[in-house]
């Protein structure tokens, strides 16, 4: 059966005929060469090149940046795009939103214009892969209290720490980290073979099978001093470009609910038990029912973003808001898919499982779930709850 | 060198098809696509383009939707548009056959470039029946063409064997099944795509009478229903469905 999107108030009758053509040609790309690979990519816990490859043919790579060879498609077009990559596998929009929003971005927000003109063109092609490097194995959710330190030694500067869980790394040529100069977050850009730098692959992933997710070791790492992002200090860096990934995986977790949904509503149709097929049973039925509230919601969520994106109007609380919303409904949608498929479900013949297993990734990385509750709760209140002081 | 290739919008081949008061019910048509012939028809006129250089215009026939289908010619390569604005569903292939040569005519083309049939009408009788009227040589069932010299070389495939013919200009190819599907569009190209102007044409404009259609359609119906599949259970009933997969359904 071919793919059928659900798309119950016809929400995409609001983009544009040009952001209608992306996603069309970005479907088109997963139904031919993604999903007829994807269950091999994730046994094999590899990322398929090839994919690289036509993510920069097609021109998708930092979709709404603009210049520097950067595709400038609008924010929605952006949001179309992870929701399509997304609908074939987490891994693959992770991919996307690593290089666009967190390897990217921050060079071409914070950059240099040296900078920019050397980077920003061969990351857009996709010649170049860029990984993102914030967490620590000790700093997770709390970022701000990061040990990896660079010093100036005058004529460069000296690296030194460890990062954990970082997407890309072990393939990428370009890193983008950071670590505390003089006690000030700073970020910098680390080259594949610089001295003293190595990013080995952490192995046993039940999540994400089809993503590399790595260490990033910095050993005494010399970095030429033209490679310190100028434009910023402070959080505010790593936060802006985890802005701009957050509000793409808002719209990507919608691609897999699409997925786990699509596939629900076929087997349910199709598995007789008791002389019947599943789907004609109110229990069933009020499951896909209950799947398609969600998902129509969401895609309201994501859409209406998309627009206060475009105009600028966003604060990062709606970003957090949608985030938490649509993942959090995209995974439990994967999980009550699984149980519609029955044994079935567990089996890589149906995407429902690799679904849910990316989900909780995707639930963890960019601000965990209840990070974003924590986002919202002061927001609401004026008091921040993320951390307190023991009496 | 002017190249022109002819884009049909049809229902998708996913879409479903309802029949009501005897005709096709347009409306309840939920994706409307390129007809799948033509694409590859569109693949080897941009791989001409890219191999002689030229003018890529893709030319099409039917209602104000049918421009969506030479937007996504556009995004992928096509350099002018040229969209006969015609809602009459009732014209026949020679009325069509007559406003799309006078189409090709109007941009100079040499070689033109369709599929063998569309996948709504399954007539068959276009790309004939344009090269009759422009005096054009017609290959038919062709699956690849490349320029040599002045001419061209097109090959045509069948599971009984393969036929390799060259052509000189002016002709006509008519595409079955190619070799090469037909590429995906790049972001560059569909932001370009929103840039290029339609030509819109009328029959008038084409200097086109629409005479009576010769052939004038009575009705469309729905197929028969497929009867019903057939099960059998145990090792007695091999012997049935040996005869019947060899006497009825032929397929050993
Ligand atoms: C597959 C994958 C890819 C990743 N890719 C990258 C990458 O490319 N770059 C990068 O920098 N990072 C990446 N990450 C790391 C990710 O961002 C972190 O895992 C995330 O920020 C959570 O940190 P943690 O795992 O240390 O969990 P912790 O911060 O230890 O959280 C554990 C639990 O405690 C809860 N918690 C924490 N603090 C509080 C609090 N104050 N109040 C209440 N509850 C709290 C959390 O919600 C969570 O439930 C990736 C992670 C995964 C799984």
């Amino acid at each position: 059966m071919p793919y059928d999107a659900l798309d119950f108030y016809d929400v995409d009758s609001l983009l544009t005929e040009e952001e209608r053509m992306v996603r069309d040609m970005v479907r088109d790309f997963v139904d031919n060469e993604v999903l007829p690979k994807i269950e091999q990519a994730c046994r094999d816990g590899v990322f398929p090149d090839e994919w690289r490859v036509e993510l920069g043919n097609m021109g998708v790579l930092g979709a709404p940046l603009k210049g520097y060879g950067c595709p400038g498609l609008s924010y929605t077009a952006y949001g179309v795009i992870c929701r399509e990559l997304e609908r074939g596998d987490s891994g693959l929009r992770s991919f996307a939103s690593v290089q666009g929003s967190l390897a990217m971005y921050p060079i071409w927000d914070f950059g240099s214009e040296e900078q920019k003109n050397y980077y920003l063109p061969k990351m857009a092609s996709g010649e170049w892969i860029g990984c993102f490097g914030l967490t620590e194995p000790d700093y997770g959710s709390n970022p701000g209290d990061m040990i990896t330190r660079a010093e100036d030694m005058g004529d460069h500067y000296l690296l030194n720490g460890a990062k954990m869980w970082i997407t890309n790394g072990t393939i990428a040529q370009v890193a983008v980290v950071w670590a505390k100069l003089d006690g000030v977050i700073r970020g910098f850009i680390v080259e594949d073979g610089d001295e003293g730098f190595t990013a080995p692959e952490m192995k046993g992933k039940h999540s994400l099978k089809a993503s590399v997710t790595s260490e990033l070791v910095f050993q005494d790492c010399k970095i030429p001093k033209d490679r310190i992002l100028p434009g910023v200090k402070g959080l505010r860096g790593p936060f802006s470009c985890l802005n701009n990934a957050r509000y793409g995986i808002s719209w990507g977790a919608i691609g897999a609910a699409q997925a786990c949904f699509d596939s629900a509503k076929e087997y349910s149709l199709s598995r007789i038990q008791f002389d019947h097929p599943i789907a004609s049973y109110q229990l069933v039925q009020n499951k896909l029912s209950w799947m398609l509230r969600e998902i129509t919601k969401a895609q309201l969520l994501a859409y209406h973003l998309s627009q206060k994106k475009d105009a600028g109007t966003w604060i990062p609380e709606h970003i957090s808001l949608a985030k938490m919303n649509n993942v959090d409904i995209a995974l439990e949608i994967a999980r009550a898919a699984r149980d519609i498929h029955g044994a079935n479900g567990i089996l890589d013949e149906y995407p429902v499982m690799r679904h849910m297993a990316n989900l909780e990734s995707v639930k963890t990385y960019e601000g965990t779930h209840d990070i974003h509750n924590l986002i919202l709760g002061r927001h609401i209140t004026g008091i921040q709850a993320f951390t307190r002081t023991l009496e | 060198m002017t190249i022109a290739v002819l884009l049909k919008q049809v229902p998708d081949t996913t879409a479903k098809i309802t029949v009501s008061g005897g005709r096709v019910d347009e409306g309840a048509v939920s994706k409307w696509s390129m007809s799948p012939y033509d694409e590859y028809a569109l693949e080897y006129a941009l791989q001409l383009k890219e191999g002689g250089g030229g003018d890529l215009v893709a030319i099409t026939c039917g209602p104000a939707r049918a421009s969506k289908i030479l937007t996504d010619a556009a995004a992928v390569g096509a350099d002018s548009l040229v969209h006969i604005v015609s809602d009459d569903s009732g014209m026949d292939s020679s009325n069509v056959q007559n406003l799309l040569a006078s189409a090709i005519r109007k941009t100079g083309a040499e070689v033109v470039l369709c599929g063998k049939q569309a996948a709504d009408t399954n007539s068959g009788s276009t790309g004939p029946g344009v090269a009759s009227i422009l005096g054009f040589t017609c290959v038919g069932m062709v699956s690849e063409v490349s320029m040599e010299g002045d001419g061209f070389v097109a090959m045509r495939t069948s599971p009984s064997g393969n036929e390799k013919v060259s052509v000189s200009k002016p002709c006509l190819f008519a595409f079955d099944k190619a070799a090469t599907e037909m590429r995906r569009p790049n972001v560059r190209g569909i932001m370009m795509a929103k840039k290029k102007a339609v030509e819109s044409l009328t029959p008038a404009d084409l200097g086109v009478t629409m005479e009576g259609s010769r052939v004038s359609l009575e009705s469309h119906s729905a197929p028969a229903e497929k009867p019903p599949g057939q099960k059998f259970e145990g090792a007695a009933s091999v012997p049935t469905v040996v005869s019947k997969l060899r006497d009825e359904a032929n397929v050993i």
